[in-house]
């Protein structure tokens, strides 16, 4: 198992529990995503607060994930990224696909 | 393959230490065979009892799990059914260590599909020459058939990487491909010349695994070189236009939608000497200016092909004055390891790689003297460099002489 969820007000909260995420995890994490996507949950938070290092078949994953959720009328936020990852994200543009915020809270007020 | 270093089994990085989880009611009999086994090479991970098994299972998949038959709670061959019915760790290679050694209980572990029924008695050596006889069939059966998987795509002719750059008068390009652990990965390369004017030179990374990324490299590269050739042969050269033709194919095709790839597209055109560059999701190029000294980014803003229907791609034009270098990377290079872990850090990559530009044999450097191969051995992905270098005037004229 590697998404821990809950839910919080109208959004379904899926805490990464993964350190290195990565070539060896991504599958599991994209099949573990969109069946919380297939199970009908509209606005996933997808929280990377536990993760030090994305490599990029896990944003692959991620991106497949929000891919599915677009189109069944949903979306994906990503919070609880570390400086590094932040910068990944911005340095291959993923900031202008996902919304990102801090925590977990900033998330639901902009949803 | 003059610069790729493909499938070359001498350079697979340093066997894995194989994960062994063992599985006993006994503190003793966890501690002994646990030393043992870490003497041995193997990382042993210990659980005292099926629940604590599922627990580490979560965590991680060994290479093979060793346990006990009798214990309390959950027995051995309730854990073994158990596992059967978990798509994930079915596979595990599974044996039983234990004192309970009759015939009918033998038969009964053996017949869960269990690889071993080994008695408890049976010296610690015997026990872990037979671990190892077991990994060492699997990691041979693997590499035969990674062997028989790759000289059959070659067989068919299909490579990801060119076999031979063009050649261009007044520049030298050139490129360095090391995929991971000799699987072929997800990075693609190609240079392709149209109408004796144009050289246009593609890298691109298919974000997932191994076989399946590699696989759709094939994918992604036809419908670029088809893109590229349609659109030269429209009048329209531009990169952003290309970039935009292929986005959209891809957005719109249902096969290959589903699979991410990031694009970096560049054009020389010798004739007015001018490069162009349109990328998508990308890393930066790194361009070193002979004039300045200095090294800088060249970012483009287009998103990885297939995400959307715009793709917000732009296209940067410039011009290479002669020393001039460029560089195209995937990011297999640009993780670090540090104390407190690994990260993505392009700017001391972009740090380590500066001293080596800027000279005549800057690339030659860069493979010769361990650089890129260390870089490799650091990363769990492929990793591909091209690099692009306008001659000096008179290599030119040594060339064509």
């Amino acid at each position: 198992m590697i998404l821990q969820t809950h839910l919080l007000n109208n959004a379904l909260i899926a805490d990464i529990l993964l350190k290195e995420a990565n070539l060896g995890n991504a599958e599991q994490f994209k099949s573990e995503l969109m069946s919380l996507i297939n199970k009908g949950n509209k606005y996933v938070i997808v929280n990377f607060e536990q993760v030090i290092y994305v490599d990029s078949s896990f944003l692959g994953a991620l991106v497949s994930a929000l891919k599915l959720a677009m189109n069944s009328g949903g979306d994906i936020a990503v919070v609880g990224l570390n400086n590094d990852i932040r910068s990944l994200f911005q340095l291959v543009r993923l900031d202008k696909v996902f919304r990102i915020y801090t925590n977990t809270q900033e998330a639901l007020t902009g949803a | 393959m003059p610069y790729s270093e493909k499938l070359t089994p001498e350079l697979t990085n340093m066997p894995k230490r194989p994960k062994i989880l063992l599985v006993d009611d006994s503190p003793l009999i966890l501690m002994v065979i646990g030393q043992a086994l870490e003497k041995e090479g193997f990382i042993s991970r210990k659980a005292g009892n099926v629940e604590e098994a599922m627990t580490a299972l979560e965590n991680e998949i060994p290479d093979l799990i060793l346990s006990d038959y009798q214990m309390p709670g959950t027995d051995g061959f309730a854990f073994r059914q158990h596992l059967m019915t978990i798509p994930e760790y079915k596979n595990i290679p599974f044996m039983f260590l234990t004192s309970v050694t009759d015939h009918a209980h033998m038969i009964a572990g053996i017949s869960l599909d269990a690889i071993d029924y080994i008695d408890k008695d049976t010296p610690i050596v015997v026990i872990i020459s037979k671990i190892n006889n077991f990994l060492n069939s699997i990691r041979e059966r693997h590499e035969h058939t990674i062997r028989e998987l790759s000289s059959a795509a070659i067989a068919l002719n299909l490579y990801s990487v060119p076999q031979e750059i063009p050649r261009i008068n007044s520049f030298e390009i050139d490129f360095w491909h090391k995929s991971f652990e000799n699987y072929p990965g997800g990075d693609f390369i190609d240079v392709l010349t149209i109408n004796n004017r144009y050289t246009f030179i593609i890298l691109g990374d298919v974000m997932g695994k191994k076989w399946g990324a590699w696989f759709f490299s094939f994918g992604y590269l036809s419908y670029i070189r088809a893109a590229v050739r349609i659109c030269v042969s429209e009048g329209d050269v531009s990169t952003k236009s290309i970039m935009q033709k292929i986005n959209s194919v891809i957005y719109h095709d249902p096969i290959v939608s589903d699979v991410l790839s990031t694009l970096s597209l560049v054009r020389i055109d010798p004739e007015n000497e001018t490069l162009s560059y349109t990328g998508a999701g990308d890393l930066p190029l790194l361009y070193f200016s002979s004039r300045e000294n200095k090294l800088n980014r060249i970012s483009s803003s287009g998103l990885l092909l297939g995400i959307s229907k715009e793709g917000g791609f732009d296209e940067h034009l410039f011009t290479m004055l002669p020393g001039d270098q460029l560089i195209m990377i995937t990011d297999g290079l640009i993780d670090k390891e540090t104390p407190a872990g690994k990260k993505t850090d392009l700017n001391s990559f972009i740090d380590e790689i500066e001293k080596y530009l800027g000279k005549t044999n800057s690339f030659a450097t860069l493979k010769h003297d361990g650089f890129l191969n260390e870089k490799a051995r650091e990363q769990i992905d492929d990793c591909s460099l091209i690099f692009i270098q306008k001659k000096q005037l008179n290599d030119i004229t040594n060339t064509s002489a």
